[in-house]
Order: C-alpha cells, then sequence, then structure tokens
C-alpha cells in the first residue's frame, strides 16, 4: 500500500469530521445535505422564475405570515428538543394570549398588554411541561387536554367571539415597517436569535439537548429533568404568545380562531428545517430555514394558481418526505 | 482434506472508504469451537455479519459444506444450518418459551401449535439439559441467562449445526456463564461447532480448541488454545508487547475515611448495609446480579428510590435521593449501562465531556465556550482520546473510549470527588481496559475514592484494594488488599456462611 493510500485511509477513519472532497460533496451514508442543498437552489429557481415573486407586496406578506407561524414554530423546536415531539396547544395559546393581550390592553395599556399576555402564554406552557416533566406524562396527550382547557376557560369567561381593539388604542410603531421591513419579521428574527442564543450560551441550552438526547443519561449526570423540560414549554408559550400579540396588533382584534392549525404549520417548519423529531439535535435558526422554505413553496403554488387544498397536500408531503429520510438516517 | 464446516477464502469489506475486513481466510471443522477475539473494531463483529448473511462481502468466496454460497440474509443462513446469536437478545418477553423458538421461522406454518413443532422445541431443551422448564413459561419471567439458554435452544430447534455467539457472557454472573459454558460443552459433544465471540479471555482458554485472532481488520494468526499463552494471546491481538494488565499500586498514605455508609437500605434490594471506604483507594462491591451491588453505588449517586440511611463524604452529611445534589458534591456515578445512562450519542465528544462540568464554566447560567473548549481539551488528553475527535459523535466511538468519555466527566473537579463505577470494563476490548485502570490508579492518586462493582472476579482481585462481598442485599465479609483472594470471594457470594462475619 503507497503511502498516499494509507494516508488517505487514515484520514477516511476519522468520524464526523469530513476533510476529504468526496466527503463534502456527498456521502453516502449521510445524505441530507446533499439533499438539503438541492431543495434550497431548486427553491430558489423555482421561485425566481415564477412572475410576480419578486414584487414588493408578494414579498412583504411572505415575510409577514411567515413571521406568527415562525415564532410559534421557534418554540415548537425547543419542545421537539427536549424530546416531547409536538404540542398541539400552542395554536390555542395563540389565540388565547391574542384575547388576553386585545382585552388588556384595553383595560391597562400596551405594557400591561404585553406582559399580561407573555405572562399568560408562559404560565399556561410551563404548567404542561410540569406535568409532562414531573410525573412523565405523555406530552401528546397532555397538550391536546390543555388544547380543551383552554377553549373551555376561554368560554366560560364569555369571550367565545372576537374582541376589538378600542377606538383610543394606538399600537404606534408596532405597526407597518422598520426599515422597510414588516414589523413581524424583525420580531420573528429576534424571537430566533434568543431562542438560539439560549440554545448555545446557556446551562439550559446546553441541559436541553442532553435531556432529548437520552432522559435517563441527563439524569445520570444530574440534569433535573423536569425543570429543562418545563423551562422548554415556557418559552414555547412565551415565543407563542408573540405570535399571538403581533396578530392582535396587525388586525386590531382577537379571536380563538387566530392560532387554528398554527401547531401543524409548525411542526411542518422544525421537521422540514431538520430538528430531529426524537429530540436532542436540530436549532431554531434551521426552524427558521424550515418555516421559509415552506411559505416560498405556498406563495409559489399560489402564484401559479393552485388552490389552498394543494398547499396542504404538498406541506403534508413534505413532512411525511423528511420524517421518512430522518428515520431511515437513523437506521443506517 | 478434511470437510470444513464452513471455509472463507480471502474475503474482504469496506464501509464507505474504511477497509473493515482485509483479504480474510478462516475455516471450521465440525465439532470445533473456534474462539474470535480482537480488540474492538478489529473486525470481528463484520465477519460474523458476513457469515450469517446481514452484509455482503465485497470480494472473497464462504462455502458452507464444501460449496460455495453467497448468503442473502439471516433466514437463508439459518437454512444452511448457521444461527446466531447477537449481544442484545432478540426474545418477545410476553411470549412463552415455545412461541419463541419458533417465532420467525420459515419452516412453520401459520398456526404453529403442533405437536411436531413442540416435541421439537422440547427435544431442543434437553439437549441442554433444561427438559424440565416449561415450555408455556413467558420468556419475561426469566433471567438474562436463562434467556440466553432459550436462545440456543432456538437454534437446536431449528437444526442449526454452526452456533456463532457474539459476547453471550457480556451481562452474566459467574455462576450464570458456568452454566451456558457447560452446555456450549454439551452441544460440542453432539457434533455441533461453535464460533464464540468474547472479550473474556478466561473463558476462551476453558471452552474452546482454537482461537482466531483479528487486528486492524487482518487476520493475525488462527492456533489451538493448547499452543498458546494468556499473555501470548493479548499480544497477538494488540500487535505490541503487552505490560501489566493491573497497574502495580503505589505506596500510598493511609488516606481519609471519605465515604462512611450507615445503614443504607433500599426496599427490597439492600439491607442495613455499612461501609466505611478511604480516599485514594479503589473499593470494590463483589456479588451476583441481585446480590445488591449495583444497588449501593445507585443509591449513593442519589439514583435508587425510597433509599434511607446515613451517608458522609469528607464529614460532610449527604442527601439521598438528588443526583445534582451529589453531582454538585462532586460524587459521580457510571452506569453499568453505558448506551442507555451513559453516552450522549447523538451529541459530540466535547459535549459529552463537559456534561458535568457546565456550572463551573458559566456566569449567571451564561457558558463561556472557549473556556468550555480548553478545559474539553485538557480532559480528551489526560483520557487519552485525539483532540481532533472532539467533534464526532459520541456514538462513533468504540465501546472502550466511550467509556473513557465517562471517565473524563469525573476529571478536573474542584476537589477530589468519589466515584461510583457499575461494571467500569463491560464491553471494553483488553487495550481500552487497561488504559481504564491506569485512569482508575491516577484518580487514586488524586485522592478520589473509587467504589466499584465487578461481576467478574478475576477484575476484582486485581484491581480492588479493598472487597466488600455482598450476598441478597447483605454484606458478607470486607477483605484489605493482602487478604483479597478469588476462593474465599467466591464462596461468599455464592454461598455465604449462615452467620456473615462482622465488618471489618
Amino acid at each position: 500500500m503507497s503511502e498516499p493510500v494509507a494516508r488517505w485511509r487514515k484520514r477516511l477513519a476519522v468520524p464526523a469530521t469530513p476533510k476529504s472532497w468526496r466527503q463534502l460533496v456527498f456521502d453516502a451514508r449521510n445524505p441530507l445535505p446533499v439533499i438539503r442543498a438541492t431543495v434550497m437552489i431548486g427553491l430558489a429557481v423555482l421561485a425566481l422564475t415564477t412572475p410576480g415573486f419578486l414584487s414588493r407586496p408578494s414579498i412583504s406578506s411572505l415575510l409577514t405570515t411567515v413571521s406568527f407561524i415562525g415564532c410559534v414554530a421557534a418554540g415548537m423546536t425547543l419542545i421537539t428538543l427536549s424530546g416531547n415531539i409536538m404540542s398541539f396547544s400552542l395554536g390555542a395559546i395563540v389565540g388565547a394570549t391574542a384575547m388576553i393581550f386585545t382585552a388588556s390592553v384595553n383595560w391597562g395599556g400596551l405594557a400591561f398588554g404585553f406582559a399580561a399576555a407573555l405572562a399568560a402564554g408562559a404560565l399556561l406552557n410551563a404548567a404542561q411541561g410540569f406535568v409532562i416533566g414531573w410525573a412523565g406524562a405523555n406530552p401528546i396527550v397532555v397538550s391536546i387536554a390543555a388544547l380543551s382547557l383552554v377553549y373551555g376557560a376561554i368560554e366560560a369567561v364569555g369571550a367565545d367571539g372576537t374582541i376589538y381593539a378600542q377606538a383610543g388604542v394606538s399600537y404606534g410603531l408596532f405597526k407597518g415597517e422598520i426599515a422597510g421591513i414588516p414589523f413581524e419579521f424583525v420580531m420573528f428574527l429576534c424571537v430566533t436569535a434568543i431562542g438560539q442564543l439560549i440554545l448555545f450560551l446557556t446551562i439550559f441550552g446546553r441541559n436541553l439537548y442532553m435531556v432529548g438526547g437520552s432522559l435517563r443519561a441527563a439524569e445520570a449526570v444530574g440534569v433535573r429533568t423536569w425543570r429543562t423540560i418545563s423551562g422548554a414549554y415556557l418559552w414555547a408559550g412565551m415565543f407563542s404568545a408573540l405570535a399571538g400579540i403581533m396578530l392582535a396588533i396587525r388586525y386590531d382584534s382577537a379571536s380563538m380562531d387566530f392560532g387554528v392549525g398554527y401547531e401543524y404549520e409548525a411542526i411542518a417548519a422544525v421537521l422540514v428545517g431538520g430538528t430531529v423529531v426524537k429530540g436532542g439535535e436540530g436549532s431554531v435558526v434551521r426552524t427558521l430555514a424550515g418555516a421559509l422554505i415552506i411559505a416560498i413553496i405556498q406563495v409559489v403554488l399560489l402564484l401559479k394558481g393552485l388552490r389552498q387544498e394543494w398547499q396542504y397536500l404538498l406541506a403534508g408531503l413534505l413532512v411525511l418526505a423528511v420524517v421518512v429520510l430522518q428515520t431511515r438516517g437513523a437506521g443506517e | 482434506m478434511a470437510q470444513h464446516v464452513i471455509s472463507v477464502d480471502r474475503v474482504s469489506k469496506s464501509y464507505a472508504g474504511v477497509q473493515a475486513l482485509r483479504d480474510v481466510s478462516f475455516s471450521l471443522g465440525a465439532g470445533e469451537i473456534r474462539a474470535i477475539c480482537g480488540e474492538n473494531g478489529a473486525g470481528k463483529s463484520t465477519f460474523v455479519k458476513l457469515l450469517v448473511g446481514i452484509t455482503h462481502p465485497d470480494s472473497g468466496v464462504i462455502s458452507i459444506d464444501g460449496r460455495v454460497r453467497t448468503v442473502s440474509g439471516p433466514q437463508h443462513a439459518q437454512s444452511l444450518g448457521l444461527g446466531f446469536v447477537a449481544q442484545e437478545l432478540s426474545l418477545a418477553p410476553r411470549l412463552s418459551i415455545h412461541d419463541n423458538i419458533w417465532l420467525g421461522s420459515a419452516e412453520v406454518p401459520l398456526i404453529h401449535r403442533r405437536a411436531r413443532f413442540r416435541a421439537r422445541a422440547q427435544q431442543a431443551m434437553e439437549m441442554l439439559g433444561i427438559g424440565d422448564w416449561d415450555l408455556d413459561r413467558p420468556v419475561g419471567t426469566l433471567s438474562i441467562g436463562q434467556r440466553q439458554l432459550v436462545e440456543i435452544a432456538r437454534l437446536l430447534a431449528r437444526q442449526a449445526r454452526v452456533l456463532i455467539l457474539d459476547e453471550p457472557t457480556a451481562t452474566l454472573t459467574d455462576a450464570e456463564i458456568e452454566r451456558i459454558l457447560g452446555v456450549l460443552k454439551l452441544i460440542k459433544a453432539r457434533g455441533h461447532s461453535i464460533i464464540y465471540i468474547s472479550h473474556r479471555l478466561g473463558e476462551v482458554f476453558d471452552l474452546c480448541d482454537s482461537v482466531t485472532v483479528f487486528r486492524n481488520g487482518e487476520h493475525v494468526a488462527t492456533k489451538p488454545v493448547s499452543e498458546i499463552t494468556r499473555d501470548g494471546l493479548i499480544e497477538l491481538m494488540l500487535g505490541r508487547p503487552f505490560g501489566e494488565m493491573y497497574p502495580t499500586v503505589p505506596l500510598q498514605r493511609e488516606g481519609s475515611h471519605a465515604v462512611v455508609v450507615d445503614g443504607l437500605n433500599v426496599p427490597g434490594m439492600v439491607h442495613d448495609f455499612s461501609l466505611v471506604a478511604p480516599s485514594g483507594k479503589v473499593l470494590c462491591l463483589a456479588g451476583l446480579v441481585g446480590s445488591g451491588t449495583n444497588m449501593v453505588t445507585r443509591a449513593l449517586a442519589g439514583l435508587a428510590h425510597g433509599a434511607t440511611g446515613r451517608v458522609t463524604i469528607n464529614g460532610r452529611s449527604m442527601r439521598l435521593g438528588s443526583v445534582a445534589y451529589c453531582v454538585a458534591r462532586n460524587v459521580l456515578f457510571l452506569s453499568e449501562d453505558r448506551a442507555v445512562e451513559g453516552i450522549f450519542h447523538r451529541m459530540t465528544v466535547l459535549d459529552n465531556l463537559v456534561a458535568t462540568g457546565l456550572a463551573a464554566h458559566a456566569r449567571l447560567g451564561i457558558l463561556s465556550w472557549p473556556r468550555l473548549h480548553r478545559f474539553a481539551a485538557r480532559l480528551a488528553q489526560q483520557i487519552g482520546i485525539d483532540r481532533r475527535r472532539l467533534r464526532a459523535y459520541a456514538g462513533n466511538l468504540s465501546g472502550g473510549n466511550q467509556q473513557k468519555l465517562l471517565f473524563g466527566r469525573a476529571l478536573e473537579r474542584t476537589e477530589p470527588g468519589v466515584l461510583l463505577m457499575n461494571e467500569p470494563t463491560r464491553g471494553v476490548d483488553v487495550g481500552a481496559r487497561a488504559d481504564i485502570y491506569q485512569l482508575m490508579r491516577e484518580l487514586c492518586r488524586r485522592g478520589y475514592t473509587l467504589i466499584m462493582t465487578s461481576s467478574e472476579l478475576e477484575e476484582v482481585v486485581g484491581i480492588a484494594d479493598i472487597v466488600v462481598t455482598m450476598y441478597r442485599g447483605r454484606t458478607v465479609a470486607r477483605y484489605e488488599r493482602e487478604a483479597i483472594d478469588m476462593t474465599s470471594i467466591m464462596a461468599d457470594i455464592t454461598h455465604p456462611p449462615p452467620a456473615t462475619k462482622a465488618v471489618a
């Protein structure tokens, strides 16, 4: 065996540090990066060749819509990372916090509204996280129960319709654009940045990866797992509350219909972004990418004149494809 | 030329550019028990996977009973008479022994409760000397060792003539191992051949006729066990002369009584257990599965539910039941189940190393990554893992390197701590094992207190400064350095004298 070949083999034998050009371009064991790059390029070409995509109204509406779901998806990412797959109640949290926000702004002003909505979102969700983390309850079942509870509670206080912002309330700079970018998208970018910083710069963030990667191993190194799981739900509640607040500001009103279906679109963004459905691997920035991919596909389909049904169909296929790819990848 | 049951001619196999096997030739006669030895990553499991058709060779030929065969998969291998028992057992715990024996067999029609199949299952059980077991008993009620026997019966019932066993004794106690070895000798006497993969060299010499050594994907040697010594075999596996497996103990000044346990109880597991462990020494709890040794260490680590008792460490009283509390006081735990309770497989080596050191490198919960990187690099250097591997996934490391990672977590604490280890060398190859013993001695030198459990007597005698034997949740006896001897420990853990000796 010649000397260069020996060096070559040695280099290949070091796992997970792709240094040779072959591994950088295509690694048969891990096709995901290549698939990801292909999807990105294909999508960019598709979008740029679609007439009307690059117009200002189209971009602006894309950035606005993606932001509502994106904030929920950022929160969902933390829940998925913690190993609890997804929460079915985030959509209900969006609706409920929108209503709480509008009602409290009417009663006590803007700052009070923000505080009340964020606190409500955080509390409602952290309570679920506590039940899941402390008692080891099934996360899906808990979130479905919470969904029902939130709807029931809102109706019980007699707020089953739409609440409108009072005539005197002004949302000032929260409405409109900052440097030509919709306010909602700026918020979404902030949420992504905060989420990413939490994950990579805090002990809580690292604990979250450990808990999601292996609950028992995390316990054995002394992570208080119930705190970490509750924390993930708490942040998810806050991020969803921000989505509710932004919706309430945009429409000068709030109703429980606001968040319907958000949890599905959020989990789609999380998975398409590449966060692993079993938890322990992924990030909020990946979810930002996932949310943008889905939103761009939807806009392109809309501009090509395809109806809403097709968008649902496509989103469903996309999520299935990602989950299948992930499962097969893990089986190797 | 004598007819070989299996003969393999120059097979090679590579995975994505990494050569796992290179030009390996091998042959096995009828009625022969052949051991396959080698460090982790030497190519043993790849070789076995080729034999039973789980993977296929890139080049080379496999012949069975003199005929060239392309084994398409485990089912096909079975029909050719090759039966494989993987390291992780594949029995369905809720189903009966009989159902498990026939589960997934190609011969069985849809409904299999026919007398013919029952008779064959019974016959296979009798061949193993377990004909008196109830075939309708659910497998879940059997011990791990008993399940191992059912796996073997399953292969015999399906007319396997060659049994391939991958570390069948890794998780068994010494008594259970004796039984399995006895059964394997019985099977051999009936003309079956066995391929036996094991890290435990004692078993190789006790059971096998000949041994094949792999190193770095190549066949190094095949010799009758009568022509090779234990040290010679280890040298073949390592490819270099082998020093002392167990490091010599430096003269130690008597340490303080670091860990004092008084009246520890874990319901149903440990009864009124007391212990004094000095710092700078290795204390080993010896006992069979169910003797409570593993539960003592778990309780001290805060991992046992309902544990009560008084524990003090360096004079400070400890609370039981919270791992976080223990880790904050430098009491660290290494589980016997590395895959489930130790390693984060999909996180990097770096993340795994710093898992218990995050709080020391953060201010107000905010981490300092430059400090963490330096910290991890220092740890990697101390445990002998290449710095370039810090970014590799921990799941891709060999068992030995994974275990070293777990040791790394205990290093560089603010003060010398207590390290509780259950079976610290389980599933670890011979080279890494020696490294781990060195690490343990290094920790002793730094003033750590080491408490470990082991079901391998040879290891107990080799590494321990103090041995405490346990039987059914109670202490039997305590031996210090010169008094440690294998026969009395064996006697203690299997048939202790009726009145247990006082704890020294």
